[in-house]
C-alpha cells in the first residue's frame, strides 16, 4: 500500500527538508478520516492521509455494529450520496436486522452486526487502492498557518505535510486519557498513544476545547459463556443491505441476550468510590444516552435488571462484546459484576472495559461546511467535533471532504438542509447549538422526521451523489424507477373508489375483517391502522404487483400523507420566503426575541435574502423564523 | 419601521437595541408625571439632562436638577436609576418624577430625543421585558390588565397572572406534554434497548394532558366575567319596572322611565361594581306582542340578551299578579316581585323589591353578588384564560385529539405541534403576528 504519485503532486525542496504538497491533508484514518479522504480523492483532488498507524485504519473501537435507529438513517443517506460506509458494513456484516420494523417507514432503523476485522481490512484495502491518495504514518503536532490559512501539518518528526486544506479527524485521541478503576494511562484508545501536541496547537489558534468522555464494555471469550442461560437474537428473515452497491447479504451469526441480576446493584454501590466516574478522577462529560453500568445503577436505582447483549466481534474469532455493560470500574470489580450475570459465571476476560477522556473542539466554531470559521482551510469532522459514533463520524467526514475538495476545484460544495436529510440535521445541530455532552443522532432530533425515512433516501439525495460524480447515472435511473413505481401505485390507490355495495362489503368482511360502511377509496381504507397491508395486497389495485418492501412503503406513505402534506405546505412557505429579498434598510431592531449575537451579525453582514441569512454563523432556525415572520409582516404593510 | 439617524448611530455605538423614552403616566396636566428611559444609552442621556446625576448608585431615589441641552434650567425632579438586568425591561433604566405639566414633560422628553433617544412605541417597555426574559407573554398581558383593572377582582386576577399563576399552569401543561412526548420518542428511538411502552401508559398520559387543557378552558367563561364583568340582564313584561330598577342599581337616571308600557325599545348597558365585582347591568324591552317593527326588534334583542346572560333578573310587578309563571331551576335566573309597595298581600318566600321605598334592594344586591362571585371563587389560584389563550388551547387540543390512533411517529409530530401552540401563548416561539396582537392594546410608556 502507499503513495501513488499523481499528476497534482508537487515535490519541493526547502532548506534541505523534503516538503511535499497535496490538495488536501486528512489527519486520522478512522470513520471520519476515511470518508473525507475517499470523497476528496474521488472528486479529483489529491489527498494525503496522515495517521498514527496504518494498522488501525478503519477500526471499530467500540461495538462491532453499524446502523440502528437514526444511525442507520445516516448510513443510508451517506450511501445515496456516494459514501462508502454502507458498502463496508454490508461486506463485513454477519447479521442484519431492521429495528422498528413493525412501525412506519420513517423510523425503520437498519442495523448490521459486523466482523470488525473484516471491516477495517476492507477499509485498508480501499484506501490503499484509491487513486490520488497517499498514506503517511506519523503524528500531526501542529497546524501550519500561512497567510492566515491552514496550509498543512507539522509531524512529530518535524516534517511538514503541505495541503491547501487540512481536515482533522483525530477521534478520541486529543489529550486522551484511559481509565480502568484507579489505573490511569495516557492513550487515545486501548493500546494506542494519545495525540498531545495537536491540542496545544488548536488552542494556540484561539479555538475553545472541551473535555468529553466515553466508555466501552469488556470483551469476553466466546468459549467461556454458558449459552443455555441466554436467549438468542436472530437476524431478519430477509436481510437487507445498506448500499445500492450490494446485491444481497446473508445472516451468518446470532447474538445473545441476557439480564443483569439485582445483586450487581450492591456490588457496584459498594465499589463506587473506586469508579473514576464517581471518585472525581474523570471530569469529562459522557453521553447520557449511552451510560456505563455504574451510571445506570446510580441513575435508575429502581430498575431491577438491565438488558445485556452479547455480540461477536468477528465471525469466528474468540472475542465477544458485552453491549450494555460499558464500565470503567477496576478490573476485579468488573469480574464480579460480569460473572454475576447468568451465563457469564465462568467468563474469561479478553479485555477489560475502560473509559476514555478526550478533548473536542466546541463545534459552534465551525460553519455548515465544517470549516473552522476563524481559520480558513481548516476543517473538522468526527468525534473531534463532539459527536460519538461511527455513522456520525462518517457523515461529517463526507461533508468536510466534499466541501474542502469543492472549494479547491471551484465546484459547488454540499450543504444539506434539516428538511432534506439527517446529515443536514446533524451538521446544523452541531454548528448552531451548545453541546455539553457527546452528540449522537436520534430520529427525534429531526422536525421533518416523516419525510426523512430510509425509504426516501435515494429520492432525496442521490441526485447530489450524481452531481458530485460519486454515483453512476445508471444506478440513479434504477432507483428513480423504484420510487416512481411506488408513486404510481400510491396515486392509483388514491383514485380507486370503493362503494359499499353488497359484494364489496362481503369481500371486505371475509378477507380483511372490516365493515365497509361509507364510500371511500382504497387509499382511505389502507390509511386505517387496523388494515394489514399483506392481506389487502390481494384485493387492492397495483399493490399485489409490488415487493413486500415497496408495499409497506406505499402503505406507510399513505398513512403519513395528510401530515406530510401539512408539513410540506409549511416547508414550501419557508422555501418561498427564502428567496424573498431583504430590503437594505430592513430593521432587525424591530424583531423581538432576536439574540444580540444574531442582531449584530445581521446588521454587520446585511444579507440580501433569507437564504443568505441562513448561512451566517449562529443563525438558529428560531431566529430564521423570527426574521421570516417580520419580513412577511413588513411586506404586507 | 423608520428610525431617525441619531438613534441608528447610538445603537451602532452601543452594539444593541436603541434607547427609548416616554412618559409613563396619563397625558394632560396633573400633579406628577413619570418619565421612563430604557436602553444601553440611559446613563449618557441622563447626564445630558443632569450632568451631576449619580448613575452609579442604582435603585435609589435622589433629587436632581434637570437642564436642557444649552444648560437652561428645566425642573427639579426625583430620579431613580436602575441597572441591567435588575430593572423592569432588563436594560439600564431611569425613571424621572416631574411636575405633571405637559410643557415640562415635553421639554424633558424632547431633550432626551435630541440627545439620541427614540420615542417609545406603545407597549415597547414591556416588549423589551419579554425579549430580555423578564416575563413571558402571558405576564405581559397581565401588565396591561393590572393597569386597566377597575374592580378589585380584576386587579386580583391580573396580579396573579402577572406573578405567573397562569404561566405556571401553562408550564405544567407543557411539562406534561413533554413527558407524554418523551414516552413516545423513547419507544421510537430506543427499540434497540428494548424500550417498550405500552398503550395504557400512553393513554393515561394523553388523558392527563387533555384534562388539563379542558380544566384551563373551563376558566374561559369566568375569565370573561372577571375581565369584562358578569352580564346581569333585567327582563320582564312591559311596565314591570325594569328601567326603574336599572336606574336604582346604578344610582343615576340612565334609562327613561314613563308610566306607559313599551317605553324601553333598545338594549341599554352600564358598568356597575358590586362589592368589588365587575358587573355589566343590562336593561331590555318588555316582552309582549310587538306593536311595531322597532319594538319587535327590541324584543328579539331582549331575548338574545337573556340567552347570554350570566344572571337574569326576571321582574313580575306586584300589581299584575306578582307570582312568577314558571320557575327555572338553577342559579342563573332570579324571579323577583317588583313594585312590592303596591302589593295587597304579603309576599313570602320570594324576593320582593320596591324602587319607591327601597325595600329588598340590598338583598337583591347580595343575591347578585353571590351568583356572580361563586363561579369566580372556583378559579384555582386566580387563574383564568383569556380569548387568546383559549384559542391556543383549543388548537392544542385538536392536535392531541387523534394521537392515540395514528402511528407513533405521526403522534410525536402532532404533540410537538401542540406544544408549539402553547409556546406561542407564552411568547417562547416568536411569531411577530402574535406579539403584535398582544401589544397592540398597550399604550406608550408601558
Ligand atoms: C473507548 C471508546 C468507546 C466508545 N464508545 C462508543 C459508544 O458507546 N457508542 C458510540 O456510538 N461510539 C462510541 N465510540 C466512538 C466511536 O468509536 C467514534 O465516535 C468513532 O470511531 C469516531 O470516528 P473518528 O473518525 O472521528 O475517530 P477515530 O475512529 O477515533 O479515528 C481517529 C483517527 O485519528 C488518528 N489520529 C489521532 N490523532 C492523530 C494525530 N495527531 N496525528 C495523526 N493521526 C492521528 C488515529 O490514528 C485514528 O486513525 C467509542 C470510542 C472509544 C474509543
Ligand atoms: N309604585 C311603584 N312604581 C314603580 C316601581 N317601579 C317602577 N314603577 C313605575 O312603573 C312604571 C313603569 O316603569 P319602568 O321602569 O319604565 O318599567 P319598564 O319595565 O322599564 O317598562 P318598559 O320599558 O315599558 O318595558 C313607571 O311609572 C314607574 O314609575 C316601584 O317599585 N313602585
Ligand atoms: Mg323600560
Amino acid at each position: 500500500m502507499s503513495s501513488r504519485p499523481s499528476s497534482r503532486l508537487f515535490v519541493l525542496v526547502n532548506e534541505g527538508v523534503a516538503v511535499r504538497k497535496w490538495d488536501v491533508v486528512v489527519v486520522g484514518a478512522g470513520h471520519a478520516g476515511i470518508e473525507a479522504a475517499m470523497v476528496t480523492a474521488r472528486m479529483g483532488a489529491t489527498v494525503c492521509i496522515v495517521t498514527l498507524s496504518r494498522d488501525t485504519i478503519g477500526q471499530m473501537p467500540c461495538n462491532p455494529a453499524a446502523g440502528g435507529i437514526g444511525k442507520g438513517h445516516l448510513i443510508i443517506e451517506l450511501d445515496a450520496l456516494g459514501g462508502i460506509q454502507g458498502w463496508a458494513a454490508d461486506r463485513s456484516g454477519i447479521q442484519f436486522r431492521r429495528l422498528n420494523a413493525s412501525r412506519g417507514p420513517a423510523v425503520w432503523g437498519p442495523r448490521a452486526q459486523c466482523d470488525k476485522e473484516r471491516y477495517s481490512q476492507l477499509m485498508r484495502r480501499l484506501v490503499a487502492r484509491a487513486r490520488n491518495m497517499t498514506v503517511i504514518e506519523g503524528e500531526a503536532r501542529e497546524i501550519v498557518i500561512e497567510k492566515g490559512r491552514a496550509s498543512g501539518v507539522r509531524l512529530a518528526s518535524g516534517e511538514v505535510i503541505r495541503g491547501a486544506c487540512v481536515i482533522l479527524t483525530t477521534g478520541t485521541f486529543l489529550g486522551g486519557v484511559i481509565h480502568t478503576g484507579d489505573d490511569r494511562q495516557e492513550g487515545g484508545r486501548f493500546g494506542e498513544r494519545p495525540s498531545v501536541g495537536l491540542g496545544k496547537s488548536l488552542r494556540g489558534l484561539g479555538l475553545e476545547l472541551r473535555r468529553f468522555k466515553t466508555g466501552t464494555p469488556p470483551r469476553l471469550h466466546r468459549r467461556s459463556i454458558d449459552y443455555s442461560k441466554l436467549e438468542t437474537q436472530e437476524g431478519d428473515d430477509n436481510p437487507r443491505p445498506f448500499s445500492w452497491r450490494t446485491r444481497s447479504v446473508v445472516n451468518r451469526a446470532v447474538c445473545w441476550v441476557g439480564r443483569t441480576p439485582e445483586m450487581i446493584r450492591d456490588i457496584i454501590k459498594e465499589n463506587l468510590d473506586r469508579s473514576p466516574l464517581f471518585s472525581g478522577r474523570i471530569d469529562g462529560v459522557g453521553p447520557r444516552y449511552c451510560p456505563s453500568i455504574e451510571d445506570k445503577i446510580v441513575r435508575f436505582p429502581h430498575h431491577k435488571e438491565h438488558t445485556v447483549f452479547l455480540e461477536p466481534e468477528t465471525l469466528n474469532g474468540p472475542s465477544m462484546y458485552v453491549n450494555g455493560l460499558s464500565t470503567s470500574l477496576p478490573a476485579d470489580i468488573q469480574e464480579l459484576v460480569v460473572r454475576a450475570v447468568p451465563g457469564f459465571e465462568e467468563a474469561r476476560f479478553l479485555r477489560y472495559g475502560y473509559a476514555v477522556e478526550y478533548d473536542v473542539v466546541a463545534p459552534k466554531q465551525v460553519g455548515h461546511d465544517l470549516q473552522v470559521s476563524t481559520v480558513p482551510g481548516l476543517y473538522l469532522a468526527g468525534q473531534i467535533m463532539g459527536t460519538s459514533g461511527y455513522e456520525e463520524a462518517a457523515a461529517l467526514g463526507f461533508i468536510a471532504g466534499t466541501n474542502a475538495a469543492a472549494s479547491l476545484l471551484g465546484a459547488e460544495g454540499l450543504r444539506l438542509g434539516r428538511e432534506q436529510a439527517y446529515i443536514g440535521v446533524l451538521v446544523d445541530d452541531l454548528v448552531n447549538r451548545e453541546h455539553r455532552e457527546p452528540y449522537r443522532i436520534f430520529t427525534s432530533r429531526a422536525e421533518h422526521r416523516l419525510l426523512l425515512g430510509v425509504d426516501s433516501a435515494t429520492e432525496r439525495l442521490m441526485a447530489e451523489g450524481v452531481r458530485l460524480g460519486l454515483v453512476p447515472t445508471g444506478v440513479f435511473h434504477v432507483e428513480q424507477e423504484k420510487w416512481e413505481r411506488r408513486r404510481r401505485v400510491g396515486l392509483l390507490l388514491e383514485s380507486s373508489a370503493l362503494s359499499p355495495n353488497r359484494l364489496t362489503r362481503e369481500q371486505f368482511r371475509a378477507s380483511l375483517g372490516v365493515e365497509l360502511r361509507n364510500p371511500t377509496t382504497w387509499a382511505g381504507i389502507l390509511r386505517r391502522q387496523d388494515i394489514d397491508d399483506r392481506q389487502a395486497a390481494a384485493l387492492a389495485p397495483g399493490l399485489g404487483a409490488l415487493s413486500p418492501e415497496d408495499r409497506a412503503i406505499v402503505v406507510g406513505q399513505l398513512r403519513y400523507s395528510g401530515y406530510v402534506e401539512r408539513h410540506s405546505r409549511e416547508r414550501s412557505r419557508i422555501e418561498r420566503l427564502r428567496h424573498i429579498p431583504i430590503p437594505g434598510d430592513f430593521s432587525y431592531q424591530a424583531i423581538i426575541g432576536l439574540s444580540r449575537e444574531v442582531l449584530e451579525e445581521m446588521e454587520r453582514v446585511r444579507p440580501k435574502t433569507l437564504a443568505e441569512a441562513e448561512r451566517l454563523a449562529g443563525i438558529t432556525p428560531a431566529a430564521m423564523a423570527l426574521i421570516a415572520g417580520r419580513l412577511s409582516a413588513a411586506r404586507r404593510e | 419601521m423608520v428610525k431617525d439617524s441619531s438613534s441608528g448611530l447610538s445603537s451602532a455605538l452601543s452594539g444593541g437595541a436603541d434607547t427609548i423614552v416616554a412618559r409613563a403616566t396619563a397625558a394632560g396636566a396633573c400633579a406628577l408625571a413619570v418619565i421612563r428611559v430604557s436602553g444601553p444609552e440611559t446613563g449618557r442621556l441622563a447626564r445630558v439632562l443632569c450632568p451631576k446625576i449619580d448613575m452609579e448608585t442604582p435603585w435609589r431615589a435622589a433629587v436632581v436638577r434637570l437642564c436642557d441641552r444649552s444648560g437652561g434650567f428645566l425642573e427639579t425632579a426625583v430620579a431613580i436609576p436602575y441597572r441591567a438586568p435588575k430593572s423592569y425591561t432588563g436594560e439600564d433604566m431611569l425613571e424621572l418624577m416631574v411636575h405633571g405639566s405637559p410643557w415640562i414633560v415635553d421639554a424633558v422628553v424632547g431633550t432626551m430625543i435630541s440627545a439620541g433617544a427614540r420615542h417609545a412605541n406603545p407597549g415597547e417597555f414591556t416588549r423589551r421585558a419579554v425579549a430580555n426574559g423578564k416575563m413571558d407573554l402571558v405576564q405581559a398581558e397581565a401588565v396591561n390588565e393590572v393597569v386597566h383593572a377597575e374592580t378589585a377582582w380584576q386587579a386580583r386576577l391580573a396580579r396573579e397572572q402577572l406573578h405567573g399563576a397562569l404561566s405556571r399552569e401553562f408550564g405544567a401543561l407543557k411539562e406534561e406534554l413533554i413527558v407524554f412526548l418523551a414516552e413516545i420518542e423513547g419507544s421510537l428511538d430506543f427499540e434497540e434497548q428494548g424500550a417498550v411502552v405500552n398503550q395504557e401508559v400512553l393513554r393515561k398520559a394523553h388523558e392527563g394532558c387533555v384534562s388539563r387543557i379542558d380544566a384551563l378552558l373551563d376558566t374561559t367563561a369566568v375569565g370573561v366575567r372577571v375581565r369584562e364583568g358578569a352580564r346581569v340582564v333585567i327582563v320582564g313584561p312591559p311596565n314591570s319596572g325594569k328601567s326603574t330598577l336599572f336606574n336604582a342599581l346604578l344610582a343615576r337616571e340612565r334609562a327613561i322611565v314613563t308610566a306607559a308600557p313599551g317605553t324601553t325599545r333598545d338594549v341599554l348597558e352600564a358598568d356597575l361594581e358590586i362589592e368589588g365585582l365587575p358587573v355589566i347591568l343590562v336593561d331590555t324591552a318588555g316582552l309582549r306582542e310587538a306593536a311595531d317593527l322597532a319594538e319587535a326588534e327590541g324584543i328579539r334583542r331582549a331575548e338574545q340578551e337573556e340567552a347570554r346572560a350570566d344572571v337574569i333578573l326576571a321582574l313580575h310587578a306586584a300589581d299584575e299578579g306578582g307570582a312568577p309563571q314558571s320557575q327555572e331551576v338553577g342559579d342563573r335566573r332570579l324571579d323577583i316581585v317588583s313594585k312590592v309597595d303596591l302589593a295587597n298581600q304579603r309576599m313570602d318566600g320570594i324576593l320582593a323589591i320596591s324602587c319607591v321605598t327601597g325595600e329588598g334592594l340590598d338583598r337583591l344586591r347580595e343575591e347578585i353578588h353571590r351568583r356572580v362571585s361563586e363561579p369566580m371563587m372556583s378559579i384555582t389560584a386566580g387563574v383564568a384564560v383569556n380569548a387568546r389563550h383559549a384559542n391556543a388551547l383549543v388548537r392544542a387540543r385538536e392536535y392531541l385529539e387523534g394521537v392515540l390512533l395514528v402511528p407513533r411517529e405521526v403522534a410525536a409530530l402532532e404533540i410537538r405541534s401542540g406544544m408549539m401552540v402553547l409556546d406561542e401563548v407564552l411568547g417562547e416561539v416568536d411569531d411577530e403576528d402574535v406579539l403584535e396582537a398582544v401589544f397592540s392594546a398597550f399604550c406608550v410608556g408601558k
